[in-house]
């Protein structure tokens, strides 16, 4: 039985709050492959301008691109490492 | 070891298709002697190896170490994890704080490191037997100057020409305080130029005493007194200045004459004195012929001195004439006429006087007469004056008194009018007074006589009255009864309208239910399911619907349950996308659970959750979930809402349901 689709939570997001993991997944996911894209193709054009036509720069650059990619995912799945954010502790609160 | 770069070349080919290789080769030579060195150390290429790896392998792990240790003394994130994560670091930063390295910066690095390298390079210095100048100086006496050296010759001019402008500095002071102490002398020596006098006459003093001849010193040689002496000698001002004083008597001859005007009160400086005053007139002698004018107007002297002067002038005369007695004879009748001339004008003179006295007495009678005069008219003015204030004053009390009289005559008439006044007033208010009475007494007997009258004819009409009332009252509570009656019905009606809406396999929205069931509830006087409903209303649920209980479930077991089972081994906080990955993959491996199993964790929470969902009990299913918290929460957020607002209006509904039931009983049983 095809459940329905419940409405959403807040108007702005229109998927509900069980698959904001996997929406976190895809932006990771689509991030990566931009970021990467972007150094691939950076590291190209350095390579054949600056760094006559050698294969580390392109490599390093894509590096560069997942690295920045990897740190973005990071940080949206854990809020707590964006920079300048600090977790106070707070008393356990009681459940229910 | 000494070639440590290798030198690379580039030779470029020929243009092949418009590309352009670059080939690098290294020297032979080097091939050479990688060969050579290949060639010479094959047994000894694996203990070699060894020693390298385990070189390389000390340095790194020390600079890890000692980088690690500095990196975690500047950031605080890394200290935590190079403390937790890595063997031996609590030692090695105990360590580090022990020593200091937490305060270093780069600019001690460098101090340090420069004040190294100038020490070992003295110390080089000195062993190769150089020699080693003060510290101060460093001035390098080798050709060859490095940096440092540069460094120090800058220093030592610059330390140099600064003391030269000291030195110049204290060269110019002292000059010009030279100069001042000169001009102060030499001020102070034009004062005392007499004393140099003094300085003389002392000494000839002393030379008179000793009786010895004194030999006048020129005074070029007082002049020639430096200024350094002149101090001295100023400060021996004021001693001396008694000195002289008592000096002058002790002088033999005065020889300086002061004869410049002195201002008053001042004596002439020592060593002058003051010019002899002029000689007064001598007179002559008593044995001349010439007869003498002067004695003629003696008694005159003291009120006429033009007289004895004139007289004194022609004395001289005859005194010079004395010395010539030839023309003495002639002058003898010039002299006789002069004397009676004189003569002459002195009686004139006193006749002048004696004159002018008798007219001032005149004067001064006729003043005192008039001034009688004027005292007498004084007088009777004042009498005139002092009887017409008299008269004044009588009238002014005559007028005063008739006024006091009328001012009271008209107080007295006013306390008349008053008392009048009251009088009166009290009197009306009396007849007012009786005037009510009176009307009282015949209301009463009114009252009484329709009383009377009531009690007979009036008092069927009003039993008749009274039946119609009762009558009425039964009807209104007969109405009453059907009223109520008919609004638990609608109560019901509307409640079960609700219900139907909200058990509905679809989600349906029942705004208008529940205004029906609202209006239905208002005309009741219950709090707690008035509250219920305003609360219900308040909410967004009415307009949207709630999601049915079979839907929940399968939202639940479909997509929520997995969800949050993916997301179940991720930490509660600190959880990044690595921890996020592990958990989607291990929980593929993990054991499903079913039914009521006890434990905190995700999984069997969810369990419990789903069992419960399957006894169709929501809410011991929602305050499972509810004790999840962190991510497994986030997830579930939606869920939780829908299952809670459903929640809510089922509550809202049971309220209004107990108290349906509660009014219809107490109708039931109020009839």
């Amino acid at each position: 039985m095809a459940s329905l689709t419940p409405t959403p939570a807040s108007p702005s997001k229109p998927t509900s709050s069980e698959d904001i993991v996997a929406q976190k997944y895809d932006r990771c996911l689509a991030d990566l492959l931009v970021k990467s894209g972007i150094g691939f193709s950076v590291g190209v054009v350095a390579s054949v301008i600056l760094f006559r036509r050698r294969a580390w720069p392109i490599a390093l650059s894509t590096g560069f691109g997942a690295g920045a990619a990897y740190a973005d995912c990071d940080r949206s799945f854990n809020p707590a490492r964006i920079a300048g954010v600090r977790v106070l502790q707070q008393p356990p609160q009681e459940s229910k | 070891m000494f070639r440590a770069l290798p030198v690379s070349r580039q030779a470029v080919s020929k243009r092949n298709g418009g590309l352009v290789r670059i080939s690098r080769r290294r020297f032979v030579t080097e091939t050479t002697d990688t060969t050579a060195t290949s060639s010479v150390t094959p047994p000894k290429k694996s203990s070699y190896f060894l020693t390298k790896v385990i070189v390389y392998t000390a340095a790194a792990t020390t600079t890890f170490y000692v980088g690690g240790a500095f990196l975690a003394f500047n950031n605080p994130s890394y200290h935590s994890f190079y403390q937790q994560n890595i063997p031996l670091a609590p030692s090695v930063l105990q360590y580090g704080e022990d020593h200091g390295w937490d305060s270093l910066t780069i600019t001690d690095v460098i101090v340090n490191a420069y004040d190294g390298v100038s020490g070992a390079y003295s110390f080089v210095r000195k062993q190769l037997g150089y020699s080693v100048e003060e510290p101060s100086t460093k001035v390098p006496s080798k050709p060859k100057p490095t940096i440092e050296n540069r460094e120090n010759e800058a220093k030592t001019r610059v330390q140099r020409a600064v003391d030269r402008l000291k030195t110049d500095v204290k060269v110019e002071g002292k000059k010009a305080h030279d100069q001042g102490v000169k001009a102060a002398a030499i001020a102070r020596h034009q004062a005392i130029q007499f004393t140099e006098g003094v300085e003389e006459l002392v000494l000839e003093a002393e030379a008179a005493l000793m009786g010895k001849p004194f030999k006048k010193s020129s005074p070029v040689e007082a002049t020639t007194t430096t200024p350094d002496q002149a101090t001295p000698v100023a400060l021996e001002v004021s001693e001396p200045q008694p000195a002289p004083v008592g000096a002058e008597p002790a002088e033999p001859a005065p020889k300086n004459v002061y004869n410049v005007p002195l201002p008053l009160g001042h004596e002439p400086p020592p060593g002058f004195t003051r010019p002899a005053p002029p000689k007064p007139p001598k007179p002559l002698a008593p044995g001349e012929p010439l007869p003498l004018v002067a004695p003629a107007v003696e008694e005159l002297r003291s009120s006429e001195p033009v007289l004895t002067h004139l007289a004194q002038t022609i004395d001289s005369l005859a005194s010079f004439l004395n010395a010539n007695p030839a023309a003495a004879n002639k002058a003898r009748g010039v002299l006789d006429v002069a004397k009676n001339d004189l003569s002459g004008l002195a009686h004139s003179f006193e006749r002048l006087r004696e004159e002018e006295r008798s007219k001032l007495e005149q004067s001064l009678d006729e003043q005192t007469r008039e001034y009688t005069l004027k005292l007498l008219e004084l007088e009777l003015q004042a009498q005139d004056k002092l009887e017409s204030q008299e008269t004044d004053f009588r009238s002014f009390y005559e007028e005063e008194k008739a006024r006091f009289a009328s001012a009271y005559r008209e107080k007295l008439e006013q306390e008349l009018r008053t008392q009048s006044g009251i009088i009166n007033e009290r009197l009306k208010e009396e007849v007012i007074a009786q005037g009510i009475e009176l009307q009282r007494r015949w209301i009463r007997e009114i009252k009484v006589r329709i009383e009377e009258e009531r009690g007979g004819r009036l008092a069927k009409l009003d039993e008749l009255a009274a039946n119609l009332k009762r009558l009425e009252r039964v009807a209104l509570d007969n109405s009453t009864y059907l009223d109520e009656n008919l609004r638990v019905h609608a109560l019901w009606s509307a409640l079960r309208a609700v219900h139907g809406a909200v058990d509905a396999p679809t989600r349906r929205p029942f705004r208008d239910e529940l205004r029906v069931l609202r209006h239905a509830a208002a005309t009741r006087d219950d709090a707690v399911a008035g509250a219920a409903l305003d609360a219900l209303d308040a909410g967004s649920a009415p307009d949207v619907g709630v999601e049915p209980l079979a839907d929940l479930a399968s939202w639940f077991a479909t997509s929520v349950a997995p969800a949050v089972s993916r997301v179940a081994l991720v930490p509660d906080e600190g959880a990044g996308v690595l921890a996020h990955v592990a958990s989607h993959v291990l929980s593929a491996f993990t054991f499903r659970r079913q039914g009521l199993v006890p434990g905190d964790d995700v999984l069997s929470v969810l369990a419990r959750a789903e069992y419960y969902l399957n006894e169709k009990d929501l809410e011991s299913a929602t305050r499972e979930l509810n004790q999840l918290h962190g991510t497994a929460k986030t997830l579930l957020k939606d869920w939780l809402d829908a299952a809670r607002r459903r929640l809510e209006v089922q509550q809202a509904l049971e309220v209004v349901h107990a108290h349906a039931t509660l009014s219809s009983l107490l109708v039931a049983q109020g009839h």
